[in-house]
């Protein structure tokens, strides 16, 4: 589950247009060759995100 | 608002990219007027007019949003028309949601309601959702909304003529005021709760997103594409050749020989026939390409490459535009637009054009043919590809760390639903992008191709015909003298040639291509390859005295002949294996297609980067040619 994304500037803007908002379920479905990016479930649609951006989104473990 | 009178009404067809409304609109209006590449690539905004019960509809494509704060260039111009910043702001919004990610498009569409813009919602991938484990009803939706909707399928159409009923008859008023939360409210009424169950786009993905398996079949796609262009198009492409050589000798009876004869058949019909000659690999790249991004791979594609990519200095969506620089640089650079961010959009335009294009491989296979064993030509061959990936990779990281410093756009991209690619889509891309490229390429080509033609043919003293005519008269009327004076009209050729503006343009910068190891002749064709490589293999053929060489014509064994035994001056031969290998990576690396260097142009609204694309890759050509010849030789190959 997301608890929120860090940062103030345009990418925080475009992580929130796609749907990271606090309180949504994101699910891990894929990595890339070489450990990036990464492939999310968020919405029931798949976002790919880089290690950088992701870190930005903060997360709690629910265990599903 | 005072168009609820009016007989015409300005809809503006807004939603994310992605969401579908390139299908929904080409059923709208009944044709795709976009004049683009690839879904998601079209910054300019085509109003399309279709009349529905009396009213004119202004049907206006505005890019895809990912929000209304602007992220890319194609963001900027959406919004830009959506407030009216230019003209007068639409009359009516049809906002496009894509049903598969509710939650997401209703953002966007809260967003829009506080413009106080009538509203009339199309409700895409009803489809999609269900099968993804969303089902959407659509009547709750709309009720909770509160706002006229129609569910759509982009596939079949269905629902379009409803939507386009509503479009011209209902009222033009502001959307009714909305609590923010009633977004959320209205998701949670549709979506049923569990989670997603496996589709079917999760088990491919299994297969094609695999670190091993998921590389190997990117590596076969792009294979195939290679296989296809060139197994499929170069039929076609000597078809259109031997079209070309029938006009051409049409053109020579009607015509009698002098300067109008070479005119149009040397300078015009050659010249757009050397145009025309791409279009079928255009047409099959645009359709392969298509085809791929619209069955959802390409985002795949994307995603397997970012790391690379990132590593020198681009990003995984330069994949798109560098991989169909492999066909032609023009769409390459066209396509470039995909890329939100500013600098890896002119670092990937900058090095397209570094991409082996299909215009050079006329002029490897002549030469590897010349002078190297089959067994190595296929080595050759590949290497000059990959000469021309590592030098990209260089360049862009140069630019990168230099004039195009800055961070890379970051990757938020949705990997969308697999889905079988629409054939009418398909077709209508690639029309577009075949119309697109006669209209500019074209037209800029064939301008080159007369001026090099002019270069080529003046001044055309008569005193040379005087003595070629006299010795053809010597010869007589049998089978022998027939032979005798072909030759003879071939050496004529060469001889106007020889002292033609263009050659006397040779002679005198053959010093600067000396340390590559160019003859005068070479250099002549390396200069008149500038306005467009297709014009180096007839050039070289006229210089190394054949007289006139058509491409496709069974010339290639002549003119491969003709360089293998040409000698200069002192009697030793003038091109071998290593001129040969430095003429060939001059050609891989250097700048010249005038068609390229005017896409660059307009993509980039300056001359600054077609200057220095332009600039950039003849030094660069002309210092691995020098080094390649100049090593070959230290190392004791060559004369």
């Amino acid at each position: 589950m997301i608890l929120g994304v860090d940062g103030d500037d345009a990418l925080v803007q475009q992580l929130e247009a796609s749907g990271l908002w606090c309180g949504v379920a994101i699910e891990r479905l894929a990595t890339a060759p070489f450990g990036d990016p990464l492939l999310f479930r968020v919405h029931g649609y798949r976002l790919a995100l880089r290690q950088s951006e992701a870190a930005r989104v903060r997360v709690r473990e629910t265990g599903a | 608002m005072s168009a609820v009178a009016s007989p015409s009404r300005r809809v503006a067809l807004v939603g994310r990219a992605n969401a579908g409304k390139t299908s929904l609109l080409m059923h709208l209006t009944g044709s795709l007027q976009r004049p683009v590449n690839f879904p998601g690539s079209s910054v300019e905004c085509v109003e399309s007019d279709v009349v529905e019960q009396g009213v004119v509809l202004r049907i206006i494509d505005l890019p895809g949003l990912g929000s209304l704060s602007p992220q890319s260039r194609d963001e900027s111009v959406a919004l830009a028309l959506l407030d009216g910043r230019d003209e007068a702001p639409p009359d009516l919004l049809c906002v496009v949601l894509d049903a598969s990610k509710l939650a997401v498009e209703l953002r966007l569409l809260q967003q829009l309601r506080a413009r106080q813009r009538t509203i009339v919602v199309a409700l895409c991938k009803v489809d999609v959702a269900a099968a993804e484990g969303f089902p959407v009803d659509a009547a709750r939706l709309q009720a909770a909304l509160g706002l006229p909707l129609v569910v759509v399928n982009g596939a079949t159409g269905a629902g379009v003529a409803t939507l386009r009923a509503l479009l011209a008859t209902a009222p033009l008023v502001a959307p009714p005021a909305m609590a923010t939360d009633a977004g959320a409210e209205a998701v949670a009424s549709v979506h049923r709760d569990g989670a997603a169950p496996q589709s079917r786009t999760d088990r491919i993905d299994a297969w094609l997103l695999h670190p091993v398996f998921g590389l190997l079949a990117l590596v076969l796609l792009g294979v195939l594409m290679f296989q296809l262009l060139f197994t499929v198009a170069t039929p076609v492409m000597e078809s259109i050749e031997s079209v070309q050589q029938w006009i051409g000798d049409g053109v020579r009876s009607l015509v009698g020989p002098g300067a109008l004869q070479s005119f149009l058949v040397d300078g015009v019909v050659n010249g757009v026939g050397s145009s025309l000659v791409f279009v079928p690999q255009i047409a099959l790249l645009i359709a392969f390409v298509t085809c791929v991004e619209a069955s959802g791979y390409m985002a795949r594609a994307v995603f397997l490459l970012d790391l690379l990519l990132r590593k020198v200095g681009l990003s995984g969506r330069s994949f798109v535009p560098l991989t169909s620089s492999f066909a032609c640089a023009i769409p390459g650079i066209v396509a470039s637009r995909i890329l939100g961010n500013e600098q890896d959009r002119l670092a990937t335009i900058a090095v397209a054009p570094l991409m082996s294009c299909s215009a050079r491989l006329p002029v490897y296979v002549v030469l590897l043919a010349a002078f190297f064993p089959p067994h190595q030509a296929g080595l050759v061959l590949f290497g000059l590809y990959g000469l021309g990936i590592v030098m990209a990779a260089l360049v862009a990281t140069l630019l990168r760390k230099t004039v195009l410093r800055g961070v890379s756009s970051p990757l938020v991209m949705e990997l969308p639903v697999y889905q079988r690619p629409r054939v009418r889509l398909v077709l209508a891309h690639t029309w577009l992008a075949v119309k697109a490229f006669l209209r500019t390429a074209g037209s800029v080509i064939l301008v080159a191709t007369v001026v090099v033609w002019a270069l080529g043919y003046f001044p055309h003293p008569s005193a040379i015909h005087e003595r070629y005519e006299a010795q053809r008269a010597v010869h007589g009327q049998d089978a022998d003298g027939e032979r005798a004076r072909a030759a003879l009209d071939g050496a004529e050729a060469a001889a106007y040639l020889e002292q033609s503006l263009l050659a006397r343009a040779g002679r005198t910068i053959q010093p600067v291509f000396a340390p590559a190891g160019f003859d005068w002749r070479l250099t002549v064709g390396v200069l008149a390859a500038f306005p467009a490589r297709e014009l180096v293999v007839p050039t070289l053929g006229t210089l190394y005295s054949l007289g006139e060489v058509e491409v496709g014509d069974e010339p290639d064994v002549r003119l491969r002949d003709a360089l293998r035994t040409a000698t200069g001056p002192d009697g030793k031969p003038t091109i071998d294996g290593l001129v040969a290998l430095a003429v060939m990576a001059f050609f891989a690396l250097c700048s010249q297609c005038v068609g390229t260097l005017a896409a660059i142009r307009r993509e980039t609204n300056s001359w600054r980067w077609p200057v220095f694309t332009f600039v950039y890759m003849t030094i660069l050509a002309w210092v691995v040619a020098v080094a390649i010849y100049q090593v070959g030789r230290w190392l004791g190959y060559g004369a």
